[in-house]
């Protein structure tokens, strides 16, 4: 945790009221961000974000599963995050377990989408092979190494990345199978299709310090907050997920205001990150 | 002890009657004890005022809650879900009949999530085999295809608040669930598979796979059996006992009879007073008159839901 | 725990849910009737009760349509001895289902997640610092679900504190809206929530008019976000007043 004198509190909130951050930043702009792909040998794509001290990994592996009986059409995608005890002391063993949680289910309401799938970032139909028999199980992995706030949207930009540096294998179904059977599927291990990721969203957090709202808060500035807004907006300035955090109530006006508020970052937050992965995997490219 | 109880005897008369129950309970009960009443104002073989209500839960094929004492709180929520499995080899026309007792955090200041309840497993082994062995269920009404499909009877029983007896009031709810029960029609479809006959597709090309069971939707209930704890405490017999009680004198016997009076079962488990034949057979007549008011609470229970 | 001997066969259950079919064409459809009847912009009609467990220090009982719930409050009490000092209070949330909660034996959803958010939204109503260096637990059992369960869970459960004497800012209520198709419908239950395009779900203290949780799924855009939480802060209003008349109920009938 942050300790704080109060003298230093009020230093971090009077600087938040004269739009000047402790480290030189505006209220609405972020840290520099870098991004790295194809980190994780092994996985199917893979990425590292890092903002300001702010560390994250995100993979992607894909596996053939069965799609669910009550979704045959559709593929299967889990969403886990382990935050590894390198990030702080208190993660050690079950400690982390329930910030874990809590990231994987924000992510998991950002990424996926309503029950019928609409307004999902990665589309489900995308991972069926064969209708009630086959299809992609996607497995999200992210692991949080070092924590210096603002958890939420590193995590967001590690998953767009590593699954813009995904590539799915080609699959060759066998028709000579009987209906009722399981199909053979030739899976090919040089012809890849790359990973569609024009819908997947970022998540832009707004934490409330004060009277004002900031974006890319560190773990000093969220020690101030009284709550954080995360707004997921994808490419069409619609917003698929929204989670509050923090105890203290809000009214609804501004509500809506830290929305557009959030709506406005996320294009600029969408610009950077798009030209970040393209240099990423531009240096990969050259690399191998 | 003559002594401390006149000590006690001067107090109680000083301190606030809460106060004092809390401070020397086990005093607090003998003293009532001795004017042949309870706390609760009830004699001392008197059970607490029984109600049942059916049909509480409409996702489930049969349920029932059952109140105990005078509030309108319900104390057991029984509830029945009917699904399909191949029978077993040695038996290929019986179902079966699974039942688990809950006890879930809300019920009892001493149950905490992910700590189950102790009193739980044991209630849920008892209550399994007095259904079984009473013979109120006959497991050859649960085939549908011999050898091919039965039905497995899921009985769960909840204890939404925990005032002693429980496996009294947890037998009553089951019975209650099993009365209630309306099995679903079905049918045997192309692919092996037993699958619900609905309302709306009954009329059309689905009428090829005739209903396997459209005469038993109700199962045949015989010798339905009644439970009643009682508290042995020194020379006093305290019927159907509040968690209070149940604290503080530790010796319970249970008595099980069926609707015609026959012993199912008895159950002493340990316990520091010891169960004189007389006692046993003072308990067995309280169990008597049990049966009685608990049969009638049923029977009225039914024709109420069928007036509906 | 099977009553015979022996393993557990495994089962199924014959009723058509298992495998649905696709979507109801009528829910994409512009007119179309909800599967109860209601108005799109219509709550089903609430019951609610306070002190519905005796062995707890406060209790309601909640019952939404089909969806019913009972939510226990123990408390304050010394809390777990592994936990440090701290000079204001714990909560701790649990929720869980019955097994005959959903038409599906054993299917609930992550009693865990439905647990943190039950917490998120009650921890800003209570004033934790009124009972330092104990717990107050918040246990709530879904006897079933027809939908809406958490806001059920959550408006059950602040009746509940209330009932315990807790003290808190205000009554926390929460409702939630559907987004199906163009619609907008108000207090889905279990039928409209499966089909759904997206969710809004706000929790709020209504006499204070603020806002303490609110969670978004699904595609909206800002126009949407809008009516969906008028909508639903005008629901969470009038839920609040059936929420107070009930505790003034109740208080009435132990004076006398």
């Amino acid at each position: 945790m942050v300790g704080l004198s109060i003298g230093e509190k009020h230093f971090i909130q009077g600087g938040i009221a004269q739009d000047l951050r402790t480290d030189g930043r505006k209220r609405l702009s972020y840290r520099p961000i870098s991004v790295e792909t194809g980190v994780i040998a092994q996985a199917n794509g893979s990425a590292r974000v890092k903002m300001g001290k702010t560390e994250v990994i995100a993979s992607v592996k894909a596996e053939l599963g069965r799609p669910s009986s009550s979704a045959p059409d559709k593929g299967k995608v889990s969403i886990y995050i382990d935050c590894s005890s390198t990030a702080a002391p208190q993660y050690e063993g079950r400690g982390g377990e329930e910030l874990s949680m809590e990231l994987s289910a924000a992510l998991r309401q950002c990424l996926l989408g309503g029950k019928s799938g609409a307004g999902a970032g990665i589309n489900l139909s995308s991972l069926a092979i064969v209708d009630g028999k086959v299809c992609w199980d996607l497995y999200i992995d992210g692991l949080v190494i070092n924590i210096d706030g603002n958890i939420l949207d590193a995590l967001g930009a590690a998953i767009k990345a590593a699954l813009s540096n995904t590539g799915i294998p080609k699959v060759n179904v066998s028709s000579t199978a009987p209906s009722d059977d399981q199909p053979e599927v030739d899976v090919s291990d040089e012809e890849f299709l790359q990973f569609d990721t024009t819908a997947v969203p970022v998540i832009v957090t707004l934490t409330k310090v004060g009277r004002h709202y900031i974006v890319d808060a560190t773990s000093e500035e969220e020690s101030q907050m009284s709550s954080a807004v995360s707004v997921s907006v994808n490419r069409g300035g619609m917003i698929c997920g929204l989670t509050k955090r923090g105890g203290a109530g809000l009214d609804p006006s501004v509500i809506l205001d830290m929305i557009s508020v959030g709506k406005h970052v996320s294009e600029q937050l969408m610009n950077k990150l798009d030209s970040e992965i393209a240099k990423a995997e531009a240096a990969m490219e050259e690399e191998s | 002890m003559g002594g401390s109880t006149n000590g006690a005897t001067d107090l109680s008369s000083e301190m606030e009657v809460d106060a004092f129950r809390r401070l020397f309970p086990l005093r607090f009960h003998e003293r009532h004890l001795l004017e042949s009443v309870r706390p609760d104002a009830r004699s001392l073989g008197k059970a607490r005022e029984t109600s049942l209500a059916l049909g509480a839960v409409a996702s489930a094929d049969g349920s029932a809650l059952a109140k105990i004492g005078c509030t309108v709180n319900p104390t057991m929520l029984a509830a029945i879900k009917m699904e399909v499995m191949t029978p077993a080899k040695e038996t290929p026309d019986e179902g079966c009949v699974a039942i688990d007792f809950h006890m879930p955090p809300i019920c009892s200041p001493i149950v905490r999530p992910g700590r189950p309840a102790e009193a739980a497993p044991v209630v849920s082994k008892q209550l399994s085999d007095t259904i079984i062995s009473s013979g109120m269920i006959d497991l050859k009404e649960l085939s549908l295809v011999s050898g091919k499909a039965a039905w497995m009877v899921y009985l769960d029983i909840y204890c939404l608040d925990a005032d002693g007896a429980l496996f009294d009031a947890a037998l009553l709810a089951a019975a209650a669930a099993f009365s209630h029960l309306q099995i679903p029609v079905v049918s045997l479809n192309d692919d092996g598979r037993i699958v619900v006959v609905s309302k709306e597709n009954g009329g059309d090309k689905k009428e090829k796979n005739k209903p396997v069971n459209e005469e038993k939707r109700k199962l045949k209930l015989k010798n339905i059996p009644f439970a009643l704890t009682c508290i042995l405490h020194k020379k006093y017999i305290l019927a159907d006992p509040t968690a209070e009680e149940e604290s503080i004198m530790e010796t319970l016997i249970t008595i099980v009879l069926d609707s015609s009076c026959q012993l199912v079962s008895l159950y002493k488990p340990g316990g520091p007073a010891l169960a004189y034949e007389s006692v046993v057979q003072d308990c067995i007549a309280l169990s008597r008159q049990r049966v009685k008011e608990l049969q009638k609470v049923l029977n009225e229970s039914i024709l109420d839901m069928e007036v509906d | 725990m099977a009553a015979k001997g022996g393993a557990a066969p495994a089962t199924y259950s014959p009723s058509p849910t298992t495998y649905k079919k696709k979507r109801a064409p009528i829910f994409t459809d512009v007119d179309w009737v909800r599967p109860d009847g209601r108005d799109f912009h219509h709550c089903r009609p609430a019951f609610l009760r306070t002190g519905a467990v005796n062995a707890a220090s406060g209790s309601a009982y909640a019952e939404f349509g089909n969806t019913k719930v009972i939510v226990s409050i123990f408390g304050p009490r010394e809390s777990k001895k592994a936990l440090m000092y701290s000079d204001t209070g714990r909560l701790n949330c649990n929720v869980s289902y019955t097994t005959f909660a959903t038409p599906v034996r054993g299917q609930a959803s992550d009693n865990k997640e439905i647990s943190s958010q039950l917490h998120k939204s009650l921890e800003g109503a209570i004033m934790l610092d009124t009972f330092p260096k104990t717990t107050v637990d918040v246990f709530a059992l879904v006897l079933e679900s027809g939908g809406c369960d958490l806001p059920v869970v959550i408006s059950c459960a602040s009746l509940a504190l209330a009932d315990a004497g807790i003290m808190m800012y205000d009554l926390v209520a929460a409702v939630s809206v559907s987004c199906l198709g163009k619609n907008l419908v108000i207090d889905p239950v279990s039928e409209e929530e499966n089909y759904q395009d997206g969710s809004l779900t706000i929790t709020c203290l209504p006499s204070r008019n603020e806002v303490s949780q609110l969670t978004i799924t699904g595609e909206w855009s800002s126009p949407k976000i809008h009516e969906g939480m008028e909508l639903c802060l005008d629901a969470c209003a009038k839920l609040g007043k059936i929420m107070r008349s009930c505790l003034k109920e109740s208080a009435s009938t132990s004076q006398e």
